[in-house]
Protein backbone atom coordinates (compact mmCIF):
# COMPACT_ATOMS: atom_id res chain seq x y z
CA UNK A 1 0.00 0.00 0.00
CA UNK A 2 1.22 3.43 -0.88
CA UNK A 3 -0.07 6.80 0.17
CA UNK A 4 -1.22 9.06 -2.61
CA UNK A 5 -2.54 12.56 -2.68
CA UNK A 6 -4.75 13.76 -5.51
CA UNK A 7 -5.70 17.38 -5.89
CA UNK A 8 -8.18 18.33 -8.57
CA UNK A 9 -9.84 21.54 -9.62
CA UNK A 10 -13.50 21.58 -10.55
CA UNK A 11 -15.31 24.32 -12.43
CA UNK A 12 -16.56 27.08 -10.10
CA UNK A 13 -20.02 27.30 -11.68
CA UNK A 14 -21.18 23.81 -10.65
CA UNK A 15 -24.28 23.34 -8.57
CA UNK A 16 -23.51 22.10 -5.09
CA UNK A 17 -25.01 18.64 -5.62
CA UNK A 18 -23.20 18.17 -8.95
CA UNK A 19 -19.93 18.99 -7.28
CA UNK A 20 -20.68 16.63 -4.41
CA UNK A 21 -21.62 13.77 -6.71
CA UNK A 22 -18.42 14.32 -8.71
CA UNK A 23 -16.32 14.09 -5.56
CA UNK A 24 -18.28 11.08 -4.35
CA UNK A 25 -17.79 9.23 -7.61
CA UNK A 26 -14.05 9.80 -7.25
CA UNK A 27 -13.89 8.70 -3.62
CA UNK A 28 -15.96 5.64 -4.55
CA UNK A 29 -13.15 4.46 -6.85
CA UNK A 30 -10.76 4.40 -3.91
CA UNK A 31 -13.02 2.32 -1.68
CA UNK A 32 -14.18 0.01 -4.50
CA UNK A 33 -10.63 -1.07 -5.20
CA UNK A 34 -9.67 -1.80 -1.64
CA UNK A 35 -8.00 1.49 -0.85
CA UNK A 36 -8.67 3.45 2.29
CA UNK A 37 -9.59 7.08 2.07
CA UNK A 38 -7.91 9.14 4.78
CA UNK A 39 -9.12 12.61 3.93
CA UNK A 40 -11.43 14.23 1.44
CA UNK A 41 -10.86 17.90 1.86
CA UNK A 42 -12.59 20.73 0.04
CA UNK A 43 -9.90 23.39 -0.01
CA UNK A 44 -12.41 25.90 -1.29
CA UNK A 45 -12.79 28.22 -4.19
CA UNK A 46 -9.78 30.26 -5.14
CA UNK A 47 -8.43 32.36 -7.95
CA UNK A 48 -6.33 30.48 -10.50
CA UNK A 49 -2.87 31.84 -11.28
CA UNK A 50 -3.77 31.59 -14.98
CA UNK A 51 -7.07 30.84 -16.71
CA UNK A 52 -7.86 27.16 -17.41
CA UNK A 53 -10.59 26.40 -19.96
CA UNK A 54 -11.56 30.08 -19.75
CA UNK A 55 -12.23 29.87 -16.02
CA UNK A 56 -10.47 32.33 -13.72
CA UNK A 57 -11.58 30.58 -10.52
CA UNK A 58 -11.62 26.97 -9.45
CA UNK A 59 -12.75 24.80 -6.56
CA UNK A 60 -9.87 22.78 -5.14
CA UNK A 61 -10.52 19.33 -3.77
CA UNK A 62 -7.89 17.17 -2.14
CA UNK A 63 -8.03 13.43 -1.57
CA UNK A 64 -5.57 11.58 0.61
CA UNK A 65 -5.65 7.79 0.45
CA UNK A 66 -3.73 4.55 0.91
CA UNK A 67 -4.07 2.26 -2.08
CA UNK A 68 -2.47 -0.02 -4.62
CA UNK A 69 -1.10 1.69 -7.73
CA UNK A 70 -4.12 0.80 -9.90
CA UNK A 71 -6.30 3.21 -7.90
CA UNK A 72 -4.57 6.47 -8.83
CA UNK A 73 -4.32 5.12 -12.36
CA UNK A 74 -8.06 4.66 -12.66
CA UNK A 75 -8.77 7.84 -10.72
CA UNK A 76 -6.66 9.92 -13.07
CA UNK A 77 -8.38 8.38 -16.06
CA UNK A 78 -11.80 9.27 -14.66
CA UNK A 79 -10.71 12.76 -13.72
CA UNK A 80 -9.46 13.31 -17.25
CA UNK A 81 -12.78 12.14 -18.70
CA UNK A 82 -14.94 14.23 -16.41
CA UNK A 83 -16.20 17.49 -17.88
CA UNK A 84 -16.39 19.17 -14.48
CA UNK A 85 -12.73 18.73 -13.65
CA UNK A 86 -10.36 21.36 -14.98
CA UNK A 87 -7.06 19.97 -13.76
CA UNK A 88 -5.72 17.27 -11.50
CA UNK A 89 -2.44 16.20 -9.97
CA UNK A 90 -1.61 12.97 -8.18
CA UNK A 91 1.47 12.68 -6.03
CA UNK A 92 2.89 9.61 -4.32
CA UNK A 93 3.89 10.71 -0.84
CA UNK A 94 7.24 9.65 0.60
CA UNK A 95 6.98 7.92 3.95
CA UNK A 96 7.85 10.96 6.11
CA UNK A 97 5.50 13.17 4.19
CA UNK A 98 2.74 10.57 4.27
CA UNK A 99 3.05 10.19 8.03
CA UNK A 100 2.87 13.93 8.53
CA UNK A 101 -0.06 14.32 6.17
CA UNK A 102 -1.96 11.56 7.94
CA UNK A 103 -1.36 13.12 11.33
CA UNK A 104 -2.55 16.45 10.06
CA UNK A 105 -5.62 14.86 8.52
CA UNK A 106 -6.43 13.16 11.84
CA UNK A 107 -6.02 16.44 13.70
CA UNK A 108 -8.19 18.27 11.19
CA UNK A 109 -10.85 15.59 11.62
CA UNK A 110 -10.83 15.97 15.39
CA UNK A 111 -10.94 19.74 15.08
CA UNK A 112 -13.83 19.58 12.62
CA UNK A 113 -15.73 17.26 14.95
CA UNK A 114 -15.10 19.58 17.88
CA UNK A 115 -16.19 22.59 15.89
CA UNK A 116 -19.34 20.82 14.80
CA UNK A 117 -20.02 19.91 18.42
CA UNK A 118 -19.42 23.46 19.58
CA UNK A 119 -21.55 24.83 16.79
CA UNK A 120 -24.34 22.45 17.77
CA UNK A 121 -23.99 23.45 21.42
CA UNK A 122 -23.95 27.12 20.51
CA UNK A 123 -27.03 26.62 18.39
CA UNK A 124 -28.76 24.81 21.24
CA UNK A 125 -27.75 27.57 23.65
CA UNK A 126 -28.92 30.24 21.23
CA UNK A 127 -32.22 28.43 20.88
CA UNK A 128 -32.58 28.25 24.68
CA UNK A 129 -31.66 31.89 25.04
CA UNK A 130 -34.08 32.71 22.28
CA UNK A 131 -36.80 30.94 24.23
CA UNK A 132 -35.74 32.75 27.42
CA UNK A 133 -35.67 36.06 25.63
CA UNK A 134 -39.10 35.39 24.23
CA UNK A 135 -40.33 34.55 27.68
CA UNK A 136 -38.68 37.68 29.09
CA UNK A 137 -40.22 39.73 26.36
CA UNK A 138 -43.60 38.20 26.72
CA UNK A 139 -43.55 38.45 30.53
CA UNK A 140 -43.45 42.27 30.81
CA UNK A 141 -46.00 42.44 28.06
CA UNK A 142 -48.14 40.13 30.08
CA UNK A 143 -47.53 42.32 33.15
CA UNK A 144 -48.47 45.37 31.19
CA UNK A 145 -51.64 43.83 29.96
CA UNK A 146 -52.47 42.86 33.50
CA UNK A 147 -51.87 46.40 34.62
CA UNK A 148 -54.05 47.67 31.90
CA UNK B 1 44.11 57.49 -6.46
CA UNK B 2 46.60 55.23 -4.70
CA UNK B 3 45.69 52.21 -2.66
CA UNK B 4 46.79 53.97 0.50
CA UNK B 5 44.45 56.86 -0.17
CA UNK B 6 41.63 54.45 -0.64
CA UNK B 7 42.34 52.68 2.60
CA UNK B 8 42.56 55.86 4.64
CA UNK B 9 39.40 57.06 2.97
CA UNK B 10 37.48 53.93 3.85
CA UNK B 11 38.76 53.85 7.40
CA UNK B 12 37.49 57.39 7.86
CA UNK B 13 34.01 56.29 6.90
CA UNK B 14 31.71 54.93 9.54
CA UNK B 15 31.70 51.13 9.61
CA UNK B 16 28.64 49.16 8.50
CA UNK B 17 27.05 52.10 6.78
CA UNK B 18 24.26 50.77 4.55
CA UNK B 19 25.61 52.84 1.65
CA UNK B 20 28.53 50.48 1.20
CA UNK B 21 26.51 47.32 1.02
CA UNK B 22 27.22 46.47 -2.62
CA UNK B 23 30.61 45.16 -3.63
CA UNK B 24 32.86 46.10 -0.76
CA UNK B 25 34.56 42.84 0.07
CA UNK B 26 36.03 44.03 3.33
CA UNK B 27 32.65 44.62 4.86
CA UNK B 28 31.10 41.79 6.77
CA UNK B 29 28.31 40.15 4.81
CA UNK B 30 25.86 37.83 6.50
CA UNK B 31 26.44 34.27 5.45
CA UNK B 32 23.62 32.72 3.46
CA UNK B 33 22.10 29.54 4.80
CA UNK B 34 19.47 27.04 3.73
CA UNK B 35 16.22 27.92 5.46
CA UNK B 36 14.84 24.43 4.90
CA UNK B 37 17.82 22.82 6.65
CA UNK B 38 17.30 25.27 9.50
CA UNK B 39 13.70 24.15 9.94
CA UNK B 40 14.70 20.50 9.31
CA UNK B 41 12.22 20.12 6.48
CA UNK B 42 12.27 16.66 4.95
CA UNK B 43 9.81 17.60 2.21
CA UNK B 44 8.41 20.77 0.74
CA UNK B 45 4.68 20.96 0.21
CA UNK B 46 3.52 22.17 -3.19
CA UNK B 47 0.36 23.52 -1.53
CA UNK B 48 2.31 25.72 0.87
CA UNK B 49 2.07 28.94 -1.12
CA UNK B 50 3.52 31.21 1.53
CA UNK B 51 6.83 29.38 1.40
CA UNK B 52 6.92 28.94 -2.35
CA UNK B 53 6.21 32.58 -3.04
CA UNK B 54 9.42 33.52 -1.23
CA UNK B 55 11.32 31.66 -3.95
CA UNK B 56 9.45 32.95 -7.00
CA UNK B 57 10.15 36.66 -7.51
CA UNK B 58 8.12 38.98 -9.76
CA UNK B 59 8.66 37.14 -12.99
CA UNK B 60 7.74 33.98 -11.14
CA UNK B 61 11.01 32.31 -12.03
CA UNK B 62 12.59 29.93 -9.55
CA UNK B 63 15.09 31.84 -7.40
CA UNK B 64 18.59 30.43 -8.03
CA UNK B 65 20.58 28.82 -5.28
CA UNK B 66 23.37 31.38 -5.48
CA UNK B 67 20.92 34.03 -4.33
CA UNK B 68 18.72 32.19 -1.85
CA UNK B 69 21.51 30.07 -0.35
CA UNK B 70 19.33 26.94 -0.37
CA UNK B 71 21.27 23.68 -0.25
CA UNK B 72 21.31 21.42 -3.30
CA UNK B 73 18.94 18.85 -1.84
CA UNK B 74 16.33 21.35 -0.79
CA UNK B 75 16.66 23.36 -3.99
CA UNK B 76 15.75 20.18 -5.84
CA UNK B 77 12.74 19.61 -3.61
CA UNK B 78 11.78 23.25 -3.96
CA UNK B 79 11.98 23.05 -7.74
CA UNK B 80 9.70 20.02 -7.70
CA UNK B 81 7.22 21.76 -5.40
CA UNK B 82 7.13 24.92 -7.52
CA UNK B 83 6.60 22.96 -10.71
CA UNK B 84 3.75 21.02 -9.13
CA UNK B 85 2.21 24.23 -7.83
CA UNK B 86 2.34 25.63 -11.34
CA UNK B 87 0.46 22.64 -12.72
CA UNK B 88 -2.34 23.29 -10.24
CA UNK B 89 -2.45 27.02 -11.01
CA UNK B 90 -1.30 27.91 -7.50
CA UNK B 91 1.61 29.74 -9.09
CA UNK B 92 1.86 31.24 -12.58
CA UNK B 93 4.27 29.82 -15.13
CA UNK B 94 5.09 33.36 -16.07
CA UNK B 95 3.87 36.83 -15.30
CA UNK B 96 4.69 40.16 -16.83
Amino acid sequence: MTTYETVFITAPNLAEDVERSTVESMTAIVSERGGSLIASDRMGRRRLAYPIKKFDDGVYIRLLYDAEPDVPHELERRLRLSDHVLRSLTVRLESDWAKDAKEKAAQAKIRAEQEAKEAAEAAARAAEEGVDAERAESAPDGAKTEEE
Amino acid sequence: MSAEDNRTGSSARPPRSPRFGGRRRFLFRRRKYCKFCESKATWIDYKDLKTLQNYTPERSKILPRRISGTCAKHQRELMRAIKRARMLAFLPFTSD
